[in-house]
């Protein structure tokens, strides 16, 4: 479709460059104490860009801007996660105390550039494009996870993170090249149509290349071996970031792997049936497989010996990366729905985890176990909250976690015999983490004080917050068959060009 | 002829990018970095890719490495900082680099590469830019918000913190 007549379907993303746009203007306008104001506009234009992607849901388009992007509802449902955790976490924002002292007119700007970037990796279906939207959300993360200046901390998160970073998408430009070497495309249908014309002896080249974008791509889900810079940087930056960088890039990540694989290195009948392989086939979900295991044992593992509680959830969430990737190798339908209702009780959990963390950090200035001692009896519905998160992270039944993690080894085990070993050492390493997240209740119920005064948290923003994340938490593992449709019906986006 | 301004280039290349990552000196890497981006100016000579040759010169050259140096330069004492290449792991990485090398290139020799048609040279600035404005427009113009928030956070984070 034409650039010109592709405008019309592209209303959410006009929108949120526009609010990116408002919201550095618009901080011309206020003096430096009322910069928090320019949250105001961004989040109006969020939800603006949140009602605009729902009025266009349902529509299935190939190919808008000469074959660069896709509409459909699969991109649909990763947007709304997007946008959704980008408003969360500017509300969050607001209690944050670390980022007083600073401008925060800039921070939400850059916030809403990167959540442009965010929605765009979940809809390209052109090499070039999906390179320029992993750009737009590294160098943005860049600066939120550096924005505390003053904090050598924040520094050093910062560079770490941009030294990784140009290092993997360095390494990803290589494969991609290869890519291009090989088929002499950029678009991910044409590049598939190329490569099943191509002969054995490509081979070699095609499962360099797909390692080299892994590199990439792994780096932004924080799949190990990629994941070196993910404690320091979730510990460095303002933790408000932190929850973000924990959700938003990861949720992205995985639309974009799920896309180009499928589409790219996938046969024919990719998604239109319940079973689909590997084109030509290329081992590469086994790569995906074992990649999945070594990230969630390597993640779990070295959660259980941190002291700070923000390091630790920093290596958990590099356990459910690795949780969500066993739900690509599988490459059936139920795989992908499983891990998109992963990503959104993921996105629930992690996000108010993070906010009672950062919440504490503010109260006790502290963020290891110690700082929660006794958190439980002084503040009732933090410590209430802080325990369904926990044990939401687990995987444990009667919350959202549980389904999360049911749909998703459900599909592992239903793929057949072959990765019986995978949803084995999956179980194993949820039973490991148990250890590590009921260490936190443990601390806030168990140890120190306990205290007869009972404080609620004073503005009702943070009450109204940790209950708009622990009420769904907590609910969806009762109710969860309209989520559940909804990522089912969001699945039919292999329409072919 | 050819191949042995070829072999030339690329030893040219090659050779100081080594040197950039081994020499003690910053500056000392900063200027063998010069020759690096001259030899890969070089290797898009010999692909025709006249476009593409002199925006390696204007941006590689012209910009960013003269800003490397001026940065080098003007931050004190950062010249007499002595790299330590204590963790460097010679044994290590030297296994790793010459399996890592001996894949690549028993790719670069067993793989059927498309081959372009073998065409006169054309200039190729015209079609660089039809694409740019015709088939590629949507990453080209997003590009723009990506260097509108770049110029956003680096002014955020070098502002004097008095008045930031």
């Amino acid at each position: 479709m034409s650039n010109l007549e592709s405008l019309k379907f592209f209303w959410p993303e006009l929108i949120l460059s526009a609010t990116a746009l408002i919201a550095i203007l618009s901080d011309l306008i206020y003096e430096r104490k009322d910069s928090h104001k320019v949250s105001f506009w961004a989040i109006g234009g969020l939800l603006l860009t949140f009602i605009t992607i729902r009025l266009f849901g349902g529509s299935s388009i190939n190919g808008l801007f000469m074959g660069t992007m896709a509409l459909d509802p699969f991109s649909e449902f990763f947007k709304i996660l997007i946008v959704l955790s980008t408003i969360i976490v500017m509300l969050m924002s607001f209690n944050s105390s670390e980022l007083d002292g600073y401008r925060k007119g800039e921070y939400y700007t850059i916030m809403s550039i990167m959540a442009f970037g965010l929605v765009m990796m979940t809809s390209a279906i052109d090499v070039l494009m999906f390179y320029v939207a992993i750009e737009i959300v590294s160098i943005m993360s860049f600066f939120l996870a550096g924005y505390l200046k003053r904090n050598p901390n924040s520094n050093e998160a910062s560079l770490k993170y941009v030294i990784y970073g140009a290092f993997s998408s360095g390494v990803m430009l290589y494969g991609l090249s290869i890519l291009f070497g090989l088929t002499g495309e950029t678009n991910f249908f044409a590049i598939k149509n190329a490569i099943s014309q191509l002969g054995p002896d490509s081979n070699l080249a095609l499962i360099l290349s797909i390692v080299f974008i892994l590199v990439g791509l792994g780096y932004k889900i924080s799949a190990v071996p990629f994941h070196f810079w993910t404690p320091d940087v979730y510990e460095g930056s303002p933790t408000s970031i932190t929850a973000y960088l924990s959700v938003a890039p990861k949720a992205a990540g995985f639309a974009l792997i799920i896309r180009f694989f499928n589409i790219a290195f996938g046969s024919n009948s990719a998604m239109g049936s319940d079973e689909w392989s590997s084109l030509n086939s290329l081992p590469w979900p086994f790569l995906i497989a074992l990649l999945s295991a070594a990230t969630m044992t390597i993640g779990n593992l070295v959660a259980i010996q941190q002291q700070s509680v923000k390091r630790m959830l920093a290596y958990s969430s590099i356990a459910h990366a690795g949780y969500m990737m066993m739900a690509i190798p599988v490459m059936s339908q139920s795989g992908i729905y499983g891990l998109m209702i992963y990503l959104f009780m993921y996105m629930l959990m992690n996000l108010g985890a993070f906010f009672v963390v950062m919440y504490v950090q503010d109260k006790f200035d502290g963020e290891n176990f110690d700082a929660f001692n006794g958190l439980g009896w002084k503040m009732p519905l933090l410590g209430i909250s802080m325990t369904l998160f926990m044990v939401a992270l687990t995987g444990l039944p009667p919350t959202s976690g549980f389904v999360g993690k049911f749909y998703i080894f459900a599909a592992v085990i239903e793929a057949g015999n072959q990765y019986y070993w995978l949803a084995f050492v999956g179980v194993i390493n949820s039973v490991v983490s148990l250890y590590y997240y009921i260490k936190v209740v443990r601390h806030m119920y168990f140890e120190g004080e306990r205290s007869d005064i009972v404080s609620l948290p004073e503005s009702k923003l943070t009450t109204s917050l940790v209950l708009v994340l622990a009420l769904p938490t907590f609910f969806l593992g009762w109710y969860f068959s309209p989520l559940v449709e909804w990522a089912n019906n969001s699945l039919n986006f292999f329409l072919g060009i | 002829m050819a191949d042995i301004v070829f072999w030339f280039v690329a030893f040219i290349t090659v050779f100081s990018a080594g040197m950039v990552v081994t020499s003690k000196s910053l500056l000392y890497s900063a200027y063998s970095l010069l020759f690096t981006f001259l030899g890969v100016t070089g290797l898009y000579i010999f692909l025709w890719a006249d476009f593409l040759a002199v925006v390696q010169v204007v941006v590689y050259i012209g910009g960013i490495l003269v800003l490397i140096i001026f940065g080098i330069m003007l931050t004190n004492k950062i010249t007499s900082v002595n790299i330590s290449h204590s963790s460097m792991q010679k044994g290590v990485g030297a296994v790793v680099a010459i399996g890592f090398i001996a894949s690549l290139g028993y790719m670069a020799i067993s793989s059927p590469w498309l081959q372009a048609a073998n065409t006169e040279p054309a200039e190729t600035t015209a079609s660089i830019g039809r694409l740019l404005l015709m088939d590629y427009l949507l990453p080209f113009e997003v590009a723009s918000l990506l260097l509108l928030g770049a110029l956003i956070g680096a002014t955020t984070l070098s502002r004097k913190d008095e008045d930031g």
